[in-house]
């Protein structure tokens, strides 16, 4: 399992603040820690929702079962973060933690690790990097749509409730992470053919999974249904401000629209915008782009009788990914805002 | 639940799964100070500038005479146009063959009247009605969330227009794009959209129960504004280009009504972006073109201060390669 005893440099040692589900937790330190994980690139086997089987890839915890995305990491800034990652697979793999603004080089890397070899990325974070960061493998340019993908979240030092110092507060904090699935790309790397040249992706998910309407297989599972995934779904009272980390992986870009409240809309591509606008919908942008918005959870404005509850969804405008194997609207890229 | 046999007529034969048949009565029913009748067309067309044509589906207005479904209908579907703190009604009706619902974009209403489908029932054999009280002017848009890739590409869409109280203060007929926004002497709305013809033979409830109808894959070839061609038609059309006086102020309502991103080009005119997705700006944007992505909506004030024509260009990009997939273009004329 896990190795931790090397883990003794800088201030305090923790084990890592990763989730394997539900939301980020978080609680500001005075001191800087030092964040340590193990990640063990493996492969496996996802069913997509229309029952076909597809060869995966991703950082899982042990050994053998890939988890798409890996465990988040949250940490503040002056942290260190030790990374090691275990190769499992016969080909060179790597894990690098993307540039805060989209379109700038890793900020860190393990390097290659061989076949059945082993790195430990070691990054001490400075001041002024508080943001959103996805965590992929860049060996090629599409392992990370093979599921080799997680995201980071920068705190800034000593603050627990704001994206960067001074940011609008939030009293809560999850990862939306979206990838484009073309079957015809994992099945080529499973075969060890040729890598297609141009994709049509044909299933879309969010933090790994499709949505599952009423009436489906799977319905309220939050294993397989990405309405009920905890670490999708937002669900809050009113005033449960969220925080949300939207990461592209995927192929294709995107439009973020969530129903019931207007999003605040605090970072494109890692850049600050100028002031916050509040929008039904953002535009994501493919080629890694971010996007850092608060979900309200105020009264849904428009109601008549008023209300404070209710369910409605945050789905992908780009209707395209609403979908699985060319069909099945409602089994794509979709979650559930709640409202308790 | 969720599941409903086959039921035929007009966008052709065929079963339907995972939809959620109803028309109940409405919570808190009241009397509206606004009512829309819609009810829904499943023959329409759309003629392109090059002679070709794809059958369109969308709404009615049932008091304006519209019909029931099997004949066509204005496309875009009648705009609706409602004042800020107005207790709307739109009353949806549609008969036992088909099944479908009105999502108001951008208006944040309750479960029940948010018209999706698996939060709520995608309204058939008789009449819902979406009630609702608009707190925010600005632009948005009502469309079907029935099998939403396939009946949003098909026509399914209206534009929706909230305007402000009246300011007291001003002289009648003042218009203003939100309470003590920018006034404004001529409109114009450009809903950009883009045509992939192969997924207008399909039927209103194609891949629901499975099967690859390819609505993974849209490849458009015809780039519209607003219903019009923009090949040539929408060049010169009277209900897209815009003929103005010099000193006039215009309000654009840019609505990215199609499923690939855009950008907006207006031709050497800078753009006052005042408010976006019903929402005021904490400060004004001015820029000469704007990048959007499928449901956004920007409202943008021109002044032009000298007499001319500016074209403008709508670019549509495939979501995953980035590529030019085509344009679209119209006129604004200030004479
Ligand atoms: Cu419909
Ligand atoms: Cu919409």
């Amino acid at each position: 399992m896990e190795r931790r005893a090397f883990l003794k440099a800088g201030g305090a040692s923790l084990a890592s603040a990763l989730m394997g589900s539900g939301m980020l937790t978080w609680s500001a330190r005075s001191e800087a820690a030092t964040i340590s994980q193990t990640l063990y690139i493996t492969d496996g086997t996802k069913t997509m929702p229309d029952g076909v089987s597809l060869y995966v890839k991703g950082y899982g915890t042990t050994a053998n079962t890939p988890l798409i995305p890996a465990p988040s990491i949250i940490c503040q800034e002056g942290d260190t973060l030790s990374i090691t990652v275990y190769n499992m697979l016969s080909v060179t793999h790597n894990l690098v933690i993307g540039g805060l603004v989209s379109g700038s080089a890793p900020i860190a890397s393990t390097g290659d690790i061989a076949p059945g070899g082993n790195k430990t990325l070691t990054y001490t974070i400075p001041s002024g990097a508080a943001g959103s960061y996805l965590f992929y493998d860049n060996k090629t340019s599409y392992n990370r749509f093979l599921g080799l993908h997680g995201g980071l979240a920068i705190m800034p030092a000593g603050i627990s409730n704001q994206l960067y110092s001074g940011s609008p507060t939030f009293v809560k904090q999850q990862f939306w992470i979206l990838n484009d699935i073309d079957p015809a790309l994992n099945t080529a790397v499973k075969n060890g053919t040729t890598i297609p040249t141009s994709f049509t992706p044909r299933y879309f998910t969010i933090n790994g999974l499709s949505s599952r309407p009423p009436g489906a297989a799977g319905h309220g599972d939050p294993t397989i249904d990405a309405l009920y995934d905890p670490r999708s779904r937002l669900s809050g009272h009113i005033g449960d401000r969220t925080l949300v980390r939207m990461l592209n992986t995927g192929m294709c870009s995107h439009a973020v629209h969530t129903h019931a409240n207007h999003m605040e809309w605090l970072t494109d591509r890692g850049t600050v915008r100028p002031s916050v606008w509040k929008k039904d919908t953002l535009y994501l942008r493919n080629n890694l782009g971010k996007i850092d918005a608060i979900f309200p959870f105020e009264a849904p404005p428009d109601a008549y009788p008023p209300v404070t509850s209710g369910h409605f969804p945050m789905h992908l405008h780009d209707e395209m990914s609403q979908t699985a194997g060319g069909g099945l609207y409602q089994f794509g890229s979709m979650t559930e805002l709640e409202f308790l | 639940m969720g599941m409903k046999g086959g039921s035929g007529g007009g966008g052709g034969m065929g079963s339907a799964c995972y939809v959620y048949p109803g028309a109940p009565a409405t919570p808190g029913f009241v009397t509206p100070d606004v009512l829309f009748q819609r009810g829904i067309y499943m023959n329409g067309s759309m003629t392109f500038d090059d002679g070709n044509a794809v059958t369109i589906w969308g709404f009615t207005d049932l008091a304006a005479g519209g019909g029931g479904g099997m004949g066509g209908g204005s496309f875009p579907s009648p705009a609706m146009r409602v004042t800020e703190g107005q207790i709307v009604h739109t009353a949806l009706t549609v008969n036992m063959m088909w099944m479908h619902t009105v999502h108001h974009h951008g208006i944040e209403p309750s479960q029940e009247n948010d018209g999706v489908g698996h939060f709520s029932w995608d309204v058939t054999n008789g009449t819902y009605t979406y009630q609702w009280r608009p707190s925010h002017a600005g632009t948005y848009f009502y469309h079907c969330h029935t099998n939403t890739p396939l009946h949003a590409e098909m026509g399914m869409y209206g534009g929706l227009i909230v305007d402000p109280v009246p300011n007291p203060n001003d002289p009648p007929g003042t218009k203003r794009a939100f309470a003590n926004g920018p006034i404004y002497d001529v409109e114009a709305i450009w809903a950009a959209d883009e045509i992939d013809p192969a997924w207008h033979t399909l039927q209103w409830s194609a891949g629901t129960c499975g099967g690859d109808v390819g609505l993974n894959n849209l490849n458009p070839r015809y780039f519209i504004i607003t219903g019009v061609d923009g090949a040539n038609s929408a060049l010169t059309n009277p209900g897209v280009a815009v003929t103005m006086q010099k000193g006039q102020r215009l309000l654009v309502r840019y609505i990215c009504a199609g499923f690939h991103p855009q950008k907006i080009d207006f031709g050497g005119l800078t753009a006052t972006v005042v408010a976006s997705d019903g929402r005021p700006l904490p400060q004004a944007w001015q820029t000469t073109s704007i990048e959007a992505h499928s449901a956004e909506r920007y409202d943008c004030i021109f002044q032009p201060t000298t007499t001319g024509t500016w074209t403008v260009t709508v670019t549509y990009y495939h979501w995953r390669s980035g590529a030019v997939l085509g344009t679209a273009r119209t006129r604004i004329n200030v004479v």
